[in-house]
């Protein structure tokens, strides 16, 4: 069997005396792996990165990068550089003097430092701006010099902390697909902060999701997209509308009872069929991607689908397809559909059984179903 | 518009009046009575005098000033430093509540405390002699020169430090993380990374400390009255022994002189800088 990279076994972490940020963490990254901590802010993702890196010390646990334990050691003896999210450029230096500061804290000749910048300029498509003060340059700019003096020292890991978050959009979506290229030629090891699911999606071979201080899945953006462990990653991912439902099991199917806005409809399981997180019938709550919905009129309700009943009360056109408003008892459910329905309109929401995400009904899940109905009522 | 020009000429007036009458009159005032002889004609009489006279401790001044500024810069940086970069949580508390103390003692109370504390049988000497580090008949005193920078680098230190702590503060912290994580060490980190990000204002805080010291009275007269001394004491003697206003304000122009000269040296780095955001 082959060494980790990077391996963290029961990583705990906490600031004083509070409660722990992370509570327990084993992850192993294999070399050559680009990895996505996905998380909502608060989640434990940037505490693993600055335990990983050095900068917050592990209060139980061991990181061991190809074997060795490095949890004592400090950020600078672990073969690991940070992207940091401010870019945390030095504003005094130009750009060849950021990216080959760490050259020279190991002592390289000048010209080997001159050599190597050249070779990063090159390779970040920033030639002729090394003599540049790092203040003069753009964002996606900016950022580039930040992973160039990251990688001049030749990490083993590249560490990298939301670093796309401080640029627009379209400066953003490019700079993807650059790190993702340097990270598969260079053939490093990456591990990637991002509260992004389309950013972890894009880059990463594998995503780790955490959410109150534990890994809660860890998969191919595939499987985490479409075998949801949890409501919780279901609906991180995307498949936030929710649905409650109340559920048989029968050989290789699901019944799913009719209820007050839906009849009743036999889904298969499996990759065409329905996923289902547990084997277990009665009261069930339904995740659904919006992207995953049609409208149907009538009652056509084909075979293999679950289909809510509704009326639309709001439309739009962000373009390209119209976006509709429905409502389901009391529930909105947002719709995109090709064709021109109009507010008022009774609809069904079509759901194939691929699209939907199944989970038993928690007592604080149904609650909380229940709890958005009532509010709902009140307004 | 042109009214709403009227108004705001009108609401600075005050201020622009007190700054005239009670600022600039004076300066001007003393400017030209330093080109002026006792029978009212235009002379350099008084600079010629004053140099004469006066050239030791011209040189003497710039060079306690100086050299105090020096020590204030490397202190005052080195505190600023360790309360950003310092590890032990409890040494960083004591270090920030310790550092402010002179802030709020007057030049007159430290050249006092100074006076006590650094004489020949002062209470350093006698802590030295009572741990048995000095024999009492080694003990010197050090109320001249030396006292002199010991007293304004006590006294402006944590002016300073104040200043440039604050900047260094305010620093994006991932900067500082970044050198580390390449492997500098703090010192490297201090020099090289937080000093250069905020030098303009350790250089405010110097140039105003560098003219506060200039223009203190009371401490060379406590610390050290007599030959070589400051220029202030000479602009004191000349006034209150021979009632010669005219040599006096010839010092007071050539201390002028001396503090712009240090402004200047400011000015033009931000001059220098001034392309950058």
């Amino acid at each position: 069997m082959t060494v980790a990279a990077l391996e963290i076994q029961d990583a705990v972490v906490s600031y004083g005396d509070a409660e722990p940020v992370l509570k327990g963490v084993s992850l192993s990254v294999a070399s050559g792996e680009f990895i996505a901590l996905l998380g909502a802010s608060g989640c434990g993702k940037t505490t693993l990165l600055r335990a990983i890196s050095g900068f917050v010390r592990l209060r139980a646990g061991a990181i061991r990068v190809s074997g060795v334990d490095v949890a004592g050691l400090p950020p600078d003896k672990r073969d690991m550089a940070m992207v940091f999210q401010s870019y945390a450029l030095w504003p005094h230096m130009t750009t060849a003097q950021n990216i080959g500061y760490g050259l020279r804290l190991r002592r390289k000749s000048r010209n080997d430092i001159a050599r190597r910048v050249g070779e990063l300029l090159s390779m970040l498509g920033l030639e002729g701006l090394g003599e540049r003060k790092v203040t003069q340059l753009s964002g996606g700019q900016r950022q580039r010099v930040a992973l160039g003096r990251a990688l001049a020292v030749n990490p083993r890991i590249l560490l990298l902390d939301e670093p796309l978050s401080n640029l627009d959009a379209r400066v953003r979506g490019q700079m993807r697909h650059e790190i993702k290229a340097i990270q598969q030629n260079l053939g490093i090891t990456a591990i990637h902060v991002t509260h992004d699911r389309e950013e972890a999606m894009v880059m990463a071979d594998r995503i780790v999701i955490l959410n109150e201080g534990y890994i809660v899945q860890q998969g191919t953006p595939e499987e985490i997209y479409n075998r949801p462990a949890t409501p919780f990653v279901a609906s991180f991912t995307g498949a936030h509308n929710v649905v409650a439902l109340h559920l048989g099991i029968e050989d290789g199917l699901v019944r799913v009872a009719a209820g007050e806005h839906n009849a009743e409809a036999l889904l298969r399981l499996g990759s065409e069929g329905a996923h289902l997180a547990e084997p277990k019938g009665g009261p069930a709550s339904a995740h659904f991607h919006t992207e995953a919905a049609r409208l149907v009129i009538g009652d056509d309700a084909p075979p293999n689908s679950l289909t809510l009943r509704g009326r639309i009360t709001q439309s739009s056109y962000p373009g390209g397809v119209y976006r509709y408003a429905v409502d389901v008892g009391g529930r909105q459910f947002m719709v995109d559909d090709e064709r021109r329905f109009s507010t008022g309109d009774e609809v069904g929401i079509w759901l194939p059984a691929e699209a939907l995400h199944l989970y038993p009904a928690t007592p604080e899940h149904m609650a909380r179903l229940a709890g958005i109905d009532e509010n709902r009522d009140r307004l | 518009m042109r009214e709403s020009r009227f108004v705001s000429l009108l609401l600075v007036a005050p201020a622009l009046a007190i700054l005239l009458v009670f600022f600039a009159t004076p300066l001007g005032y003393s400017l030209v009575t330093a080109f002026v002889a006792k029978d009212g004609a235009l002379t350099t009489a008084n600079f010629v005098k004053a140099f004469e006279f006066y050239s030791t401790d011209i040189w003497f001044t710039v060079v306690i000033v100086g050299l105090s500024t020096v020590l204030i810069a490397v202190i005052a940086v080195a505190i600023g430093g360790y309360l950003v970069l310092g590890d032990s949580a409890r040494a960083v508390a004591i270090l920030k509540w310790l550092y402010r103390w002179p802030l709020f003692i007057p030049f007159i109370v430290a050249g006092q405390m100074m006076r006590s504390f650094l004489a020949k049988n002062g209470l350093m000497n006698n802590t030295f002699v009572s741990l048995g580090l000095l024999d009492p008949l080694q003990t010197t005193s050090f109320l001249d020169w030396q006292g002199l920078i010991i007293t304004f680098v006590w006294k402006q230190t944590p002016f300073v430090a104040l200043l440039v702590a604050g900047a260094m503060a305010s620093l994006d912290p991932s900067t500082i993380e970044a050198a580390r994580n390449l492997g500098a060490k703090r010192l490297r980190i201090l020099i090289e990374i937080i000093v250069p990000q905020v030098r303009r204002t350790l250089v405010v805080g110097l140039i105003l400390s560098f003219v506060a010291m200039m223009s203190v009275l009371s401490v060379p007269l406590m610390i050290s009255g007599e030959s070589p001394t400051m220029i202030t004491v000479d602009m004191a003697f000349r006034i209150n022994f021979y009632g010669d206003y005219g040599v006096a304000n010839a010092l007071g122009f050539t201390s002028y002189l001396i503090t712009a000269a240090a402004a200047w040296f400011y000015l033009r780095q931000g001059v220098r800088e001034g392309a950058e955001p």
